[in-house]
């Protein structure tokens, strides 16, 4: 590895977060005595990443292009409550869940759509565009459809996907615990992800348009296509995740999401992506996400209340939006 | 017989909302050759440029390139000619590296859909090549200077083919020397034979570098041959419409007792044992490189920088500014550099940027604002400086370079002032308005027996409008020129 190219690499975000990942399930696992690591411990951090993780991955393309998405949380909750409702009173999915996660994908990206539509087409703040639709998107869902909770009714084969898994693995003591077999679509979420950001057209168009949109038009990208592909997409992923939110929780609350988007966004910014577009990586992402998870459900181990966790979540997005402005501003100088 | 001209245009008109931008322009390129085209902002340069490009259409003319008569041209046929604008934000991408950058416009063009790490290096490198250019293709583009990102812009634009290169005031961010190595670069690109429009209003540039010129003044092209038929003197006319004048400031009534003394003066590793004396009625130019401390040791006066020794005398009295509230409240004023980051808010109205200096003067009670008395009071700097608007409820932004330079300077003579000092104040400002800001300039000094320091790098205009020179380098004093001996030769052998 030659010098410049080692300059660039430490200069990363992403070498920084390893660092502070590594560090962090160090410290943590010393002060808990090892709890950190027992067998239980780690399957139950790996399951808290699924859901979260497949977030941060929409967060990401959508960070990438420069924009903010606010709503996906909404589009996740009403897309798994009403495909969930859907499959629920046609007596849907007892042995196969693919019709669930079919509707809640379709779902997702009409609502994705309708995002990209006004995006595109007016060129307005996406921050201010998917405030309101988060609002007018859980309106629809409480108001209009009167979404129910769905818990002991829930079809079969959802409740089978949440609890199948990969491997068991046994604590010292004997406490059985699984590992999910959901993560193994993170997994492939986050290769097909990275994929499109870096070998394809697409992908690379979307940090151009971060990077400089009057310059990418001019280039030659069509940006309001693009724009519009691109909010249709995390739509659908979105519903997408929902659905194995869903399976995960083993209910269907449709107001369960709410403010997830405040955690999920930072955790993106922490991970290297910039508040000002064209910067992030799935690799940063996954780190911080891992590196959230990892704290904040070691807070019991360590004996801190869960009523930090704000406190905690908290700090981690001031440490990732001033690390990310001050990186931002160091590179316009340069 | 190859075509004498690459593209004719001629009686080109276009007109917004019934205001004609271009008003019956006729425009030749030579191929191989360097063709300026130049005008005050707002003459319709870009338009013209735009026109070509395709990205507006002319209401009526006639385009011709390479002796075919072009009806319709669209971004993509443009392309397609062979012609290439580098716009003056260079249209880059700071966040991909300098590889990406070169390839990605072939690779859109080529409608590719999957990228390949290895024929995206191959372009960038055949890019880089043409004109034997080293940039390190994995550096990011944000961290590149900005003459390497022209050259990276540059060399992007050459991958298609170019026949003509379109470059919108290139030289507006760069240092003296980075312009010597982009105007190598553009006879290089001359002598491969392709034909190069240089926009730019900068008179030494035009003279230094083309062939043809072509002046645009308020839609119509008033000059258009070549460069050797025309003087400076005539370019200067045909620019401003006016006969420019040569206005060398003669003080009038210097006082006695400097109003400003400065003496042993240092900060940190900026400038280092600075003394001088500054009079009432005179105008003090500073000069030097860029890095010679003379901005420094401005932010000193004005508060901005800590010295770290030595004393600053103001009428009389030994003074400490801390911050450039104290340096206001001492009559001391300041005119940044850089006005559209420092010296003004784009996008408040005209009057409200002048009277903002001010506010605690006009309110009387220090509390409440009349906003009636706010904008009378603005109307009349508006007036007295000429300032080239309708209506002083307009947004700074609506104004050109000089105009926005003219109202910073009356935010701050709407304090009243005894010392003012102004950085480059007319950097990237046209002739006409440059020549209005020295003379208002000359005025305060002269009428109203303000002491003025000019710090520029422009040493025409420190020639003409100082009475006295201080010239700097690394930090230090070394030379210091008195009214007889103040000229642009004696400066140049000082500095080097």
């Amino acid at each position: 590895m030659n010098k410049a190219k080692m300059k660039r690499m430490t200069r990363r975000t992403e070498f920084y977060m390893t660092i502070v990942l590594i560090l962090m399930i160090a410290i943590i696992g010393i002060v808990s005595g090892g709890n950190l690591f027992q067998a239980s411990m780690i399957v139950t951090i790996f399951r808290a990443m699924v859901v979260d993780g497949m977030f941060a991955l929409c967060s990401l393309l959508v960070m990438i292009s420069g924009g903010f998405d606010l709503s996906f949380p909404a589009i996740a909750a009403l897309a798994y409550s009403l495909s969930t409702t859907i499959c629920v009173n046609n007596g849907w999915c007892e042995t196969n869940p693919f019709m669930g996660f079919f509707l809640a994908v379709v779902i997702g990206a009409v609502l994705g759509m309708f995002n990209g539509w006004i995006i595109a087409n007016f060129k307005l703040n996406t921050m201010i565009v998917t405030l309101g639709t988060q609002t007018l998107f859980t309106g629809v869902s409480m108001g209009l459809l009167q979404m129910k909770e769905i818990t002991t009714t829930l079809p079969k084969s959802f409740n089978a996907v949440g609890v199948s898994y990969l491997f068991e693995v046994y604590n010292a003591n004997g406490q059985r615990s699984t590992m999910t077999s959901t993560i193994i679509l993170l997994i492939i979420m986050a290769a097909i992800v990275s994929f499109v950001l870096n070998k394809t057209m697409f992908g690379r168009s979307l940090y151009a348009i971060g990077g400089n949109e009057i310059s990418a038009e001019r280039a030659g990208y069509n940006v309001k296509r693009t724009k519009f592909i691109l909010y249709t997409v995390v739509g659908a992923l979105s519903g997408f995740v929902g659905m194995v939110r869903t399976c995960l929780a083993q209910q269907s609350i449709p107001k369960a999401l709410v403010g997830k988007e405040m955690t999920i966004i930072p955790a993106v910014i922490l991970g290297g992506a910039s508040i000002f577009g064209g910067e992030g990586t799935v690799y940063g992402t996954m780190i911080a996400v891992g590196l959230i998870t990892v704290v904040s459900n070691s807070m019991l181990l360590l004996g801190i209340g869960t009523q930090w966790q704000d406190f905690f979540n908290g700090l981690v997005i001031l440490v990732g939006i001033t690390v990310s402005a001050v990186q931002a501003k160091r590179q316009t100088k340069a | 017989m190859a075509e004498e001209y690459l593209l004719q245009m001629s009686g080109i008109c276009k007109s917004f909302a019934g205001v004609h931008a271009l008003d019956h322009v006729n425009f030749h390129v030579r191929p191989g050759k360097v063709m300026c085209l130049a005008g005050e902002n707002g003459c319709g340069k870009s338009t013209l440029v735009k026109i070509i490009s395709g990205v507006y259409t002319r209401d009526e003319g006639k385009v011709v390139f390479e002796g075919n008569e072009i009806t319709k041209i669209t971004p993509a046929e443009a392309t397609r000619l062979g012609i290439q604008v580098i716009y003056q934000d260079l249209s880059i991408f700071p966040n991909l590296t300098v590889m990406e950058n070169l390839a990605i416009n072939s690779e859109i063009t080529d409608g590719r859909k999957i990228v390949n790490r290895k024929r995206w290096e191959e372009t960038a490198k055949t890019a880089l090549s043409k004109i034997d250019c080293k940039i390190d293709l994995y550096a990011k583009m944000g961290e590149l200077s900005v003459a390497d990102k022209q050259l990276v812009a540059i060399c992007r634009a050459l991958l298609f083919n170019a026949k003509l290169i379109i470059m919108d005031e290139p030289t507006t961010a760069l240092t003296k020397r980075e312009v010597e190595a982009l105007f190598n670069t553009v006879r290089q690109l001359r002598d491969q034979g392709i034909a190069i429009m240089f926009i730019s209003h900068k008179t030494e540039e035009i003279f230094e570098i083309s062939d043809d010129v072509c002046i645009m003044r308020n839609g119509k092209n008033v000059f258009e041959g070549p460069t050797k038929d025309l003087t400076p003197r005539d370019f200067a006319y045909y620019m401003t419409g006016r006969e420019l004048t040569d206005d060398h400031f003669i003080p009038k009534k210097i006082s006695k007792e400097p109003v400003l003394k400065v003496e042993h003066l240092s900060a940190g590793r900026y400038y280092n044992d600075v003394s001088f004396e500054l009079h009432k009625g005179e105008i003090l130019g500073i000069t030097g490189l860029l890095g010679s401390g003379r901005t420094e040791l401005a932010l000193s006066l004005f508060g901005l920088l800590k010295p770290t020794s030595g004393t600053i005398n103001l009428r009389g009295r030994d003074v400490k500014i801390k911050s450039p509230m104290e340096a206001q409240k001492l009559k001391i004023g300041y005119v940044p550099e850089d006005r559209l980051t420092e010296g003004l808010c784009m996008a408040q109205s005209i009057a409200d940027n002048i009277e903002l200096a001010s506010l605690k003067r006009i309110s009387g009670n220090g509390f409440t604002l009349n906003h009636k008395k706010i904008f009378e009071d603005a109307a009349t700097w508006v007036k007295k400086f000429s300032i080239a608007t309708d209506d002083p409820h307009k947004y700074a932004q609506t104004l050109s370079g000089g105009n926005q330079q003219k109202i910073v300077l009356a935010k701050w003579l709407s304090n009243d002032l005894d010392v003012l000092i102004l950085n480059g104040p007319t950097v990237g400002v046209d002739i006409g308005a440059k020549q209005d800001i020295h003379h208002l300039v000359h005025q305060l000094a002269n009428d109203e027996g303000l002491a003025v320091i000019i710090i520029s790098d422009d040493l025409s205009e420190v020639v003409e409008n100082c009475s006295r020179v201080i010239v700097m380098k690394e930090g230090q004093i070394v030379g210091h020129l008195d009214a007889d001996e103040v000229s642009e030769a004696n400066i140049l052998q000082i500095i080097h």
